[in-house]
């Protein structure tokens, strides 16, 4: 049995199913809308949400590092972001990989990682999905 | 029109030994001197507490006030929106006036949170953002990070927040910190969340705050009074890839204030802001269009936002210096601007003080916030 089906996730239908996790959300295919995580209904039309797969790679658009005592059993210092999706127009709120904490900047691609990080509400060991990068900033050239 | 008649106030800071109860009375009997009425003539009360039920288990707290003043009969809303709870207290007294369901509401915010182990505030322990780690400071720290990006804020603009907040607290005697600070001090304190310092994040409080609203006719006797010529609130916009330099839901609520009044920008002589981090109240500056979008970090530290500036904003200290106690924040606020308008701030008075403009924002949902308060008063 692999961890991923002894520790709980921390959030329910969050992730795809398999080894290769990608983020599940949903779609309203009537208004064209993705959501992340997948809502009861659209908040536009108010009709049903398909789920969707919304990937695993994408762009820091703003990142920061939590320095002061975590909550939820998370490391100190962490780094969390807004990312904008590769394969759909929506930008999510991630942990990053604490191992990089500090490290990240704006405009870094990056890929999802699910492992056990910190607890969950019932104070249990959980899985966290989180984002690392994969490649160096593509748009610091705009600050130059 | 309505207008407010009676202010009352204690100062922030750590009343360990004091209820939630205790000190929403002591600034209520101050607001009923200052309007120089009997507690008989309170025809509504609107309370306003964040977290007492979480942290006390304490609820319809509003009741337990006015029963222990002896205010019986009267209807008594409780009101929790987060930081914005004081100043929709306040936007629903005034509704009620204007409804004409009573001549005087009692408007009170209460907040304790100087209690062990308060911890980093969040938006509700059992969303996924909250799950993920986001804790206030980050969503603010996101934003700032993102602003500097696009526009070259620097640290040193934001510590400037942190130096006027000071100064300026140092003249108020309600204000919970009120030594001066120095560049150095600001950017050396320890980091909270990039680019923020500890002094660059406003501090949990304990503290109460109440306001006596009236109508027209009733304020009519009264020379001390202040005119409310608009209170607008508003909740968020949940627009995912909205651009987070831009914050719409603060332009949206300011424009809609200066709307309903028949104002602008170039009219408020003062600002009091929800200045929970020193970028936030940059972020409010270009909101407010008190300098172009993006120019927020030179308004401040061309020193256009101090006073003896061009519009000086949070003279009493903010929410940085003065403290946050959340319910009562947006009370204190408007506490300030009546002492102001009424030229009764001494050494912190703002030159021909007649326009001024209050702004709180509160929560976080979907990378916007919940709610969003602006009120514009005159003398």
């Amino acid at each position: 049995m692999s961890v991923q089906n002894t520790i709980p996730l921390v959030y329910d239908n969050i992730l795809t199913s398999g080894p290769d996790f990608h983020l599940q959300g949903g779609y309203c295919p009537d208004c064209d809308r993705y959501y992340f995580p997948i809502k009861e209904s659209c908040m536009e039309c108010l009709g049903s949400v398909d789920k969707a797969d919304l990937g695993k790679r994408g762009i820091v658009y703003s990142v920061t590092t939590i320095r002061t005592r975590p909550p939820l059993g998370l490391p100190q210092p962490y780094s969390v972001a807004y990312v904008d999706l590769e394969n759909v127009p929506l930008r999510v709120f991630s942990l990053m990989d604490p191992s990089e904490a500090g490290q990240y900047c704006i405009g870094q691609t990056v890929e999802l990682k699910v492992a056990p990080l910190g607890l969950n509400n019932n104070k249990q060991v959980c899985l966290r999905p989180y984002f690392r990068s994969i490649s160096s900033p593509q748009e610091t050239d705009r600050m130059s | 029109m309505v207008a407010i008649i009676g202010v009352g106030i204690i100062p922030f800071g750590q009343h360990l030994e004091r209820s939630i109860v205790a000190m929403a009375m002591e600034a209520t009997l101050a607001a009923l001197k200052d309007a120089n009425i009997p507690k008989g003539t309170i025809g509504a009360c609107y309370f306003a507490n964040a977290f007492g039920g979480m942290l006390f288990g304490d609820t319809t707290i509003g009741q337990n006030l006015t029963a222990a003043m002896g205010i019986r009969k009267i209807p008594v809303v409780n009101v929790e929106n987060a930081c914005t709870s004081g100043s929709s207290a306040y936007y629903l007294a005034r509704h009620a006036i204007l409804a004409g369901e009573c001549e005087v509401a009692l408007v009170v915010g209460s907040e304790k949170m100087c209690v062990p182990d308060f911890g980093l505030i969040n938006s509700g322990a059992t969303e996924l953002d909250t799950l993920l780690g986001m804790v206030v400071p980050a969503g603010f720290a996101l934003r700032a990070q993102r602003h500097m990006y696009e526009y070259g804020t620097t640290v040193e603009q934001m510590a400037a927040v942190t130096i006027k907040s000071r100064a300026h607290a140092a003249l108020n005697p309600y204000a919970q910190f009120r030594k001066i600070e120095t560049l150095e001090q600001v950017l050396n304190a320890p980091m909270i969340a990039d680019p923020f310092t500890r002094s660059q994040c406003c501090p949990i409080a304990d503290g109460a705050a109440a306001l006596i609203l009236a109508s027209d006719n009733f304020a009519a006797k009264y020379n001390r009074a202040v005119t409310i010529k608009s209170s607008v609130l508003t909740s968020g916009f949940y627009d995912n890839q909205a651009d987070i330099t831009h914050w719409d839901t603060d332009y949206y609520t300011a424009n809609l204030a200066y709307e309903k009044a028949g104002l602008g920008a170039d009219d408020i002589d003062l600002v009091e802001c929800h200045d929970a981090f020193t970028f936030s109240e940059i972020l409010h500056y270009e909101a407010l269009g008190l300098c172009p979008e993006g120019q927020g970090g030179q308004f401040v530290a061309s020193g256009q936002a101090s006073l003896g500036g061009k519009t000086p904003v949070n003279v009493s200290g903010g929410l940085l210096s003065r403290g946050h106690p959340i319910a009562a924040t947006g009370i204190a606020q408007i506490v300030e601007l009546v002492t102001q308008l009424r030229h009764e701030a001494g050494d912190r008075q703002v030159g021909n003080c007649r326009t001024a403009l209050a702004q709180c924002m509160g929560g976080d949902k979907m990378g916007d916030a919940k709610s969003c308060t602006v009120t514009i008063l005159s003398k």
